[in-house]
């Protein structure tokens, strides 16, 4: 059995061939039952031929009932014998396909989660997805070669051994033939890879351009223009349809070729084959009997071959594989490690000058949201950095020791596939009081009361179910949940209409009273309810405060946080608004614009 | 969301399959004669290999032996050649066909209504245009010629046995009937079963994907337990569906390869008898024992593409669902009087069973800038989408100069009102594409005037003007740029009323202001009714309307709502930070 819930064990990551013979030795017994029953099955199958011409030669053609009789059953029976053999076979290698398949996702997804943070930074994303995609595949098909890879190795002995019985020239031209022929073909099959891929392009080409149209329809609907998308359409199918030609002309010569050119050798061999038994070297049974050896080799050749290729994709594969196992998670605490402060302590970020005091609400500002977020990244311990934990560095302190007590809370966060309890809860489960408490935290009482099955419904992966205002609030209640003594939160209520968006600041506040709190925002129903502000220009802190008395005391925070990017004068916004004063830019509201009423709201 | 698109019935499939036949019958004649003179030429092998036996036997030269050799080799050239042009023309007329369907698939979405779409949600659509539309592709390409050319061949094998001998024919042929039974007892499971294997494979993938990507994430949380326990019960999931699926494999294939000896093994013996009593030449027997040893080849290619034909048929019945849906072609409405907009005594439910607007009354006077304020989840969009036309109330109507807006077409609809949301979709192809759509007769110098019209500069640098291909072959537009894209699509409209719709929101401040410098230059002289979820700028306008809960609770000037005192003035308060007197500081 294949135990779905085991440790894969520790790969052999030194290179891809170690890596292929490690999945092969983790299953030693199904290896050597796979090769055993794939030499049978191969070998019965070069039996049968052999069978039919004894059937012929001795019972047929003299008229002899029971020896016909005898071999046919021997026929049938040893069809009967190698069906089994050969679904046998077929399900061991099922099986021996499968543990690898599982056992590389097992040990892929397990590094994954070692590396971390760190993954993003040493390895693309996209690249280890077609680990997932492609590279199983071609790995666990290369493992073929140990059944019926070795059975048809096995094959093509006997058939010479059986061949060399008859006649040794039939034999040579046989045993050279088939393998010349299956080489021929094999660069054939090459070249129809080759042109397949120019059509393959052209074809994404074109279905890009459908999914372009299901994202686009509503553009369509609302302003027209269908007629010349559907002729631009045309143009493109009609010259795929040119591509296709080009691609078929190829195509079905290889085709043809691949069952022809065996034909013909066949045709060949018994030319040769009735030659001598016209003139009495073979007898007629022996000429049947070539004739089906010829034919049946066919399959085992080209089997061994397909195995060669496979196999060389099957390395491919393996070295990705074997590159992402070898990254290693970043080294924390390398030089002179230490232990985190006891106690809540302030982080200092030198570099931005910001400094979170413990137990407060401190709050980011800054006209470029990725300067907050900068920040943020190194008070996390995300990003090499000078910043300091109380008396330590926050670089020598291990990774478990930072996360266990500073959790990083950005929109970009995934929110992984399953129940809303698995998605909010974190390292470790939780009861439902303690979810309901931080789902009404973060406001998030109408996504938990429209969700059919309430905290057990499922998720799709990253929310995709759920609107974007959703999405934000299921992250924070994760992050309100995880209720780290730290808690670092990058835009948390970016998503949110104001009316939300003030009800999350105060319960944030309260459900957050006592423990140390960032966000970063430019909304003031946030900054209004923040015990510290740090208005950031370029990255570095201009003022410091609480919100009212930077309104008061800073033109640039207030021109920031009231209307538009604050390093600019009111202007009169462009082309076509309205004169006088008004019709400045706003973060995002639509633009009946004019900074009229918030002037005298702030004065 | 409900509505999802419609699925074509077993004999609206058949009629659309036969519909495609009957478009390229000459090509479909030529492919089924190429193929049945190859399968000819292919079977004149093995019953010139029975003519050689008999020669032998009968003591024949290698003269005789060299005549019907040769013989050989000319049927195996002719067959080469013949089953190259059957395959040729298969593939032509496969190529074809699959264009039809696409491009039939193409103007059936065009032909959508607006409200279909926005109902049944893109995803499914996509999925039918690509996946399923590619399906139908492999099929007509590779499956559908194979397996034709495969069942051609072996008809002829069978015949060319009952001609050697009819009683040696119905042997074979009854020897088969295992194969029949197995294959739809396998039918009848396989496509469940491969349904959820496959789908069992994806979720492994997704999950090694999901964990990869978002590592950050996992670590952040401390998530790996979690992730790793939902990795092994992907992984078991995955290992009962192939389990099963083997399973059906372990029944169908012994069933299929013992009934391949059992005809053979049939001939073997009725031909002996009728041999030994001179009834029957022994080359007749060895011919047809060779014949039906022959038919392994071409019954497993059938049986391995009859699965994929079966589920192929399920995709082609969603391509072909977009049929059911196609819009009756409506007479153009008529043409509105003047630019005022009615909404009157409106109600609206996705559901039909929830309002989520009920009963809106509203007239918006043209040049007025109305902002649209409320809550999450008041209606304020539903109120948008239905004065955009995309939506129909389903009770009272939206009007324009007295014509109901959602029975305007498209190319009447943009003279009057446009919908401008967050989504700014870039077409695949050049920027002049990109703007066409929205004035198919527009020149470079209107094209070039309403990029400047949205501050667009960057156009004027682009390598190859407005050719120059937008995308991940060309230009790849950020965020602004494809927005200022949108709005130079909506000047070149002309519409007199906007809607927008949240237009930039989710922008930092730096991109919005820069934005909404392109918009001032889109709403010169316009009607606008800006939806906003925040109030920075509700005050601007002529005439605020707040919704909450379906309804218009407030509509009135800025000030006049402030100085009512009512849910708005709260709200305005706590955002201009005027401490309410119950918070404490």
């Amino acid at each position: 059995m294949i135990d779905s819930y085991g440790d894969p064990g520790t790969p052999d990551r030194r290179s891809p061939a170690r890596y292929l013979w490690w999945l092969l030795s983790s299953q030693r017994l199904r290896a050597a039952t796979g090769a055993l029953l794939g030499t049978v099955w191969m070998v019965l199958l070069t039996l049968a031929p052999y069978v039919l011409s004894r059937a012929i030669d001795d019972g047929l053609r003299p008229g002899d009932m029971a020896a016909l009789s005898g071999w046919t059953a021997v026929l049938l029976g040893l069809g009967g014998f190698n069906a089994w053999v050969s679904i046998m076979r077929h399900r061991t290698m099922t099986r021996l396909r499968m543990d690898a398949t599982f056992r590389t996702v097992k040990a892929v997804v397990d590094h994954a989660t070692r590396l971390g943070a760190a993954l993003p930074r040493q390895a693309d994303a996209g690249e280890v997805v077609t680990i997932g995609v492609t590279d199983v595949q071609a790995i666990s098909q290369s493992l073929t070669m140990t059944g019926p890879g070795f059975g048809g190795a096995v094959a093509y002995l006997l058939v010479a051994v059986l061949l060399l019985a008859v006649s040794p020239a039939l034999a040579a031209v046989v045993l050279l033939g088939v393998p010349v022929i299956a080489l021929t073909l094999g660069p054939l099959l090459g070249r129809l890879r080759g042109t397949e891929t120019a059509y393959r392009a052209q074809q994404g080409g074109l279905t890009a351009r459908i999914g372009d149209l299901a994202g686009g329809l509503r553009v369509l609907n609302g302003l027209g223009g269908k007629g010349l998308y559907a002729e631009g359409f045309r143009r493109e199918s009609g010259a795929l349809v040119a591509q296709g030609y080009r691609v078929g002309a190829v195509t079905s010569w290889v085709q043809a070729l691949g069952v022809g050119l065996p034909s013909l050798f066949l045709a060949v061999v018994t030319w040769l084959a009735g030659r001598m038994a016209a003139q009495g070297t073979i007898t007629v049974g022996q000429l049947a009997a070539v004739y089906g050896y010829a034919a049946v080799l066919v399959t085992p050749v080209a089997l061994f071959i397909e195995c060669g290729y496979d196999i060389i994709r099957g390395l491919v594969a393996a070295r990705r594989v074997t590159d992402f196992l070898s990254l290693e998670p970043a080294p924390r605490g390398g030089r002179s490690a230490a232990d985190a402060p006891a106690s809540p302590s302030a982080l200092r970020d030198p570099v931005s000058g910001v400094e979170v005091a413990p137990g407060r609400l401190t709050a980011l500002v800054s006209a470029r949201p990725a300067e907050s977020a900068a920040v943020v990244d190194r008070l996390g311990g995300f990003e090499e950095s000078a910043v300091t934990w109380g008396p330590v560095r926050l670089g020598d302190v291990a990774a478990a020791q930072v996360r266990d007590r500073i959790v990083v809370a950005d929109n970009a966060a995934d929110l992984f596939a399953g129940p809303l309890r698995d998605v909010v809860s974190g390292r470790r489960d939780r009861d439902d009081p303690a979810i309901v408490r931080a789902v009404h935290a973060a406001v998030a009482e109408d996504v938990l009361a429209a969700l059919p099955e309430g905290l057990d419904s499922v998720l799709d992966g990253q929310g995709r179910n759920l609107s974007g205002g959703q999405r934000q609030r299921v992250r924070l209640v994760r992050a309100l949940l995880a209720d780290p003594e730290v808690l670092l939160a990058v835009e948390p209520t970016s998503a949110l209409d104001a009316h939300t968006e003030a009800a999350v600041a105060d319960r944030l506040r309260a459900s957050r009273s006592g423990r140390t709190t960032v966000v970063t925002s430019t909304s003031p129903l946030v900054l209004d309810r923040a015990d510290t502000v740090f208005h950031l220009v370029d990255g570095k802190v201009a003022a410091a405060g609480r919100h009212r008395d930077l309104l008061a005391a800073e033109p640039g925070y207030r021109a920031l946080v009231a209307r538009g990017d604050g390093d600019d004068a009111p202007d009169d916004g462009g082309p076509g608004t309205r004169s006088g004063p008004e019709a400045r830019a706003g973060t995002d509201a639509p633009p009946p614009a004019g900074p009229r009423a918030c002037e005298e709201a702030v004065t | 969301m409900s509505g999802r698109l419609p699925v074509a019935a077993p004999d609206a499939v058949r009629r659309a399959a036969l519909r495609l036949v009957g478009a390229d019958r000459r090509a479909f004649a030529a492919m089924l004669a190429l193929n049945a003179l190859a399968a000819g030429a292919g079977l004149v092998g093995p019953w010139l290999v029975g003519r050689i036996v008999d020669r032998v036997q009968s003591g024949g030269g290698t003269g005789t032996v060299d005549r019907l050799a040769l013989g050989i080799l000319v049927c195996t050239v002719a067959q080469i050649m013949l089953s190259r042009y059957a395959r040729y023309v298969g593939h032509r007329f496969g190529e074809r066909t699959l264009a039809r369907v696409r491009e039939q698939f193409v103007d059936r979405t065009l032909a959508l209504p607006a409200s279909v779409v926005e109902r049944a949600g893109t995803g499914d659509l996509l999925a039918r245009g690509t996946s399923d539309v590619a399906m139908v592709g492999t099929t007509l390409r590779d499956a559908a010629p194979e397996a034709l050319t495969a069942s051609v061949q072996a008809l002829f094998i069978l015949g060319a046995v009952f001609t050697l001998n009819p009683l040696l024919g119905g042997c074979g042929l009854a020897g088969l009937a295992g194969i029949r039974s197995a294959l739809r007892w396998y039918l009848r499971r396989a496509r469940t079963a491969y349904l959820d294997e496959g789908a069992a494979n994806s979720a492994v993938t997704e999950i090694l994907a999901a964990t990869a990507t978002g590592a950050r994430t996992v670590e952040a949380f401390g998530l790996e337990q979690r992730r790793i326990a939902a990795c092994r019960e992907a992984v078991e999931v995955s290992r009962r569906a192939r389990t099963r699926t083997l399973g059906l494999r372990s029944v169908f294939f012994p069933a299929v390869e013992i009934s391949y000896v059992v005809p053979v093994a049939g001939v073997l013996m009725i031909g002996g008898a009728l041999h030994a009593h001179g009834a029957m030449s022994l080359g007749a027997v060895v011919a047809a024992a060779l014949y039906l040893r022959q038919l392994s080849g071409p019954l497993d290619v059938v049986l391995m593409r009859v699965e994929q034909l079966q589920s192929s048929g399920a995709s082609f019945a969603r391509v072909e669902g977009l049929a059911g849906t196609a819009q009756g072609v409506a007479a153009a409405a008529p043409t509105p009087v003047d630019d005022r907009i009615d909404v009157a005594g409106v109600r609206f439910s996705y559901d039909g069973v929830h309002d989520v607007l009920g009963g809106v009354d509203l007239t918006v006077r043209p040049g007025e800038r109305l902002a649209l304020v409320g809550p999450s989840g008041a209606g304020k969009t539903t109120l948008g989408r239905l004065l955009a036309g995309i939506d129909t109330p389903h009770a009272g109507s939206v009007t324009v100069g007295r014509v109901p807006i959602a029975d305007l077409s498209p190319d009447q609809l943009r003279r009057q009102v446009v919908l401008v949301t967050q989504e700014h979709h870039v077409f695949l192809g050049t920027v002049r594409d990109n703007l066409l759509i929205a004035a198919p007769a527009a020149g470079d110098r209107e094209l070039w005037a309403a990029l400047a019209a949205v501050g667009a500069d960057w156009a004027g640098e682009l390598p190859e003007g407005l050719d120059t291909p937008l995308g991940a072959a060309g230009h790849r537009p950020d965020g602004s740029q494809a927005q200022q894209l949108a709005l130079a699509r909506v000047v070149l409209a002309d519409p007199h009323t906007l809607i927008l719709d949240e237009a930039t929101a989710l922008l930092d401040p730096r991109t919005a202001r820069h934005t909404e410098r392109a918009l001032a230059g889109v709403l010169e002289g316009r009607t606008v009714i800006a939806i906003a979820h925040r109030l920075h700028t509700a005050n601007d306008a002529d005439r605020v309307a707040v919704m909450e809960g379906g309804r218009l609770t407030e509509v009135g000037s800025h000030d006049e709502l402030v100085a009512a005192g009512g849910a708005y003035a709260a709200l305005w308060h706590s955002w201009h930070g005027d401490v309410p007197a119950d918070r404490p500081a």
